[in-house]
């Protein structure tokens, strides 16, 4: 069985649907991309994951199932999560905003705060400057730090390189790459930019208005040309 | 908490300093300075609320108006002692502060303050027709026992009070839930992102915010000895009461008492000049000069001045 288990989820605003039964698995340990447009049903797929939405199916973590719970008990069990342009808390430190995500893991504060700072010693630097002050690379950081703060066993982040110019998407797929490697965090990120989920991850899901039109590894799907439509649009 | 030497140094200064004001300054200044110490403490009650969650209540007066009539009417028509009836007055309050809350957990923005002042008009209506008997109806009440004689007294009562308010609220928001409320405020989706109960935050708030309110209030009439509707449930009480803490520094404790204290000097010199409503005339463009320069307001600053002199010495 797989490590996190999305089952026929469905997710509606108000009356609106805006996945239709969505399913996906992920393994412990790897990176799955999910590339779609906008409006496709990103953002949306992550924030059920949090229990953010009124939804239905089923989304399990190793052997718990996480549908009907809060939030609040979803970041316990152990995801975390770095939502959509890094949504920070703009009139407080970089400091004060990792805290903000310690809440839930409070007796790992001192062993988080250090993996955060070895991933970013950029953050440590400016501990004591407000985020509102700072480059779109260094939030991203920060939202980064703070997910992690919460001792995930998976992390879904929500567009990693939104906005953010080529140089710094290369530095946050490399720390992407370190967690997995050096912390054994299992990754899931969306993007539209479908080369950079090329690049670092090793499964992909192309999302299309609200339904998953393909799955498969990087090799599969490189030369897919649904992936490109997802990618271009129609 | 971060607690440095120069904090305690400050805290002492203002204290020692507020003691010894009666001794420097004359009873009418005194009397002044009594109703910019009520105001201070509601500003700072409603800086919990609004100037860390966000969510701006314009009907403070209600919360306030609540704790108010509760020990009114419980000493002047029924005995009670003012031991019994403020505690009672500042529970009454908070159950009040959750009726508020009520609406937070669906709306936000102008919805939630439209909705604040409904509170505070629909209470000034019931006061007044609902058990005449018992509220004064329009009259409202005199009569209600004080608790102090004198300006001197007074003062001090309400000093002690204002500094017990606000050295409690500063060390408790200094504290991680006051880091958690004001993230409330800036983002609160991404609040319930990292595994916090907004719910929970803003209850916790609410029921703050509602306990200073009841308590203030509570004092307030106490030292006054007359209740009146008319004056209590007033749109420009409320305003007073979010422009002091806007104008001292939202988000901030010593801002508020700052901007309460400003403001009430500001109008009551005015006075002599301007007897009319004229004085807010000249009080929002004080109001207004400040935004534009700094809104963050009195506090920040003060804070970049005392930077800038540092940084020359």
């Amino acid at each position: 069985m797989s490590f996190l288990d999305i089952d026929k989820l469905s997710a509606f605003y108000g009356k609106a649907q805006a996945l239709h039964e969505v399913s996906l698995q992920v393994q412990e340990g790897e990176i799955v991309a999910i590339v779609g447009a906008n409006g496709a049903g990103k953002s949306t797929l992550l924030d059920s994951v949090m229990g953010l939405t009124k939804t239905g199916g089923v989304i399990r973590l190793g052997d718990q199932v996480l549908t009907g719970r809060s939030s609040s008990e979803i970041v316990k069990l152990g995801v975390g999560y770095a939502p959509e342009r890094f949504n920070l808390f703009p009139y407080m430190t970089v400091r004060d905003n990792l805290l903000v995500g310690a809440y839930t893991a409070r007796d790992d504060i001192a062993h988080n705060l250090d993996m955060v700072h070895k991933l970013f010693p950029r953050l440590e630097e400016r501990e004591h400057q407000e985020t509102s002050t700072q480059s779109g690379g260094e939030r991203q950081m920060v939202s980064l730090g703070r997910a992690l703060m919460t001792s995930p066993r998976v992390l879904l982040v929500d567009e990693p390189t939104i906005g953010l110019a080529p140089k710094v998407c290369l530095e946050i797929a490399e720390v992407l790459r370190r967690l997995q490697r050096e912390f054994g965090v299992t990754i899931v990120i969306t993007e539209q930019n479908a080369n950079f989920a090329l690049s670092l991850a090793e499964r992909l899901y192309v999302l299309e208005s609200g339904h998953v039109t393909a799955s498969g590894t990087v090799e599969e799907l490189r030369d897919d040309p649904r992936l490109a439509e997802a990618y271009f649009g129609h | 908490m971060g607690l440095r030497w120069y904090h305690f140094a400050l805290w002492g200064a203002f204290i020692v300093g507020l003691a010894l004001l009666p001794e420097l300054v004359s009873k009418g200044t005194l009397r002044t300075i009594i109703f910019a110490n009520y105001l201070a403490i509601f500003a700072i009650s409603w800086d919990v609320l609004s100037g860390r969650t966000g969510y701006i209540s314009f009907g403070h007066p209600f919360l306030i108006g609540i704790g108010a009539y509760t020990t009114a009417i419980l000493t002047k028509r029924f005995g009670v002692p003012v031991e019994v009836s403020i505690p009672i007055a500042v529970l009454t309050t908070m159950a009040g502060g959750l009726i508020v809350l009520l609406p937070a957990l669906r709306v936000k923005g102008s919805y939630f303050a439209m909705i604040t002042l409904a509170f505070m008009e629909l209470i000034y209506q019931l006061v007044q027709v609902v058990r005449p008997d018992l509220t004064g109806g329009t009259r409202g009440m005199s009569g209600v026992p004080t608790l102090t004689r004198g300006a001197v007294n007074g003062f001090y009562l309400s000093a002690f009070l204002m500094v017990s308010v606000a050295l409690t609220m500063w060390l408790l928001m200094r504290t991680r839930l006051g880091t958690a409320l004001s993230a409330v405020g800036m983002n609160e989706e991404s609040v319930r992102g990292s595994g916090l109960s907004a719910t929970r935050l803003k209850m916790v708030a609410f029921l703050l915010s509602a306990a200073i309110a009841g308590l203030g209030g509570a004092f307030y009439i106490h030292y006054l000895g007359t209740i009146a509707p008319r004056a209590l449930f007033e749109i420009n009480f409320a305003f007073t009461i979010i422009v002091a803490a806007l104008i001292g520094g939202a988000s901030t404790i010593i801002g508020p008492v700052i901007g309460a204290f400003f403001l009430t000097f500001l109008l009551e010199y005015l006075r002599p000049y301007l007897p009319g409503a004229e004085r807010y005339l000249i009080y929002g463009g004080v109001a207004l000069l400040l935004y534009m320069y700094q809104p963050r307001g009195i506090y920040e600053v003060i804070r970049q001045g005392w930077a800038r002199v540092r940084g020359l010495a």
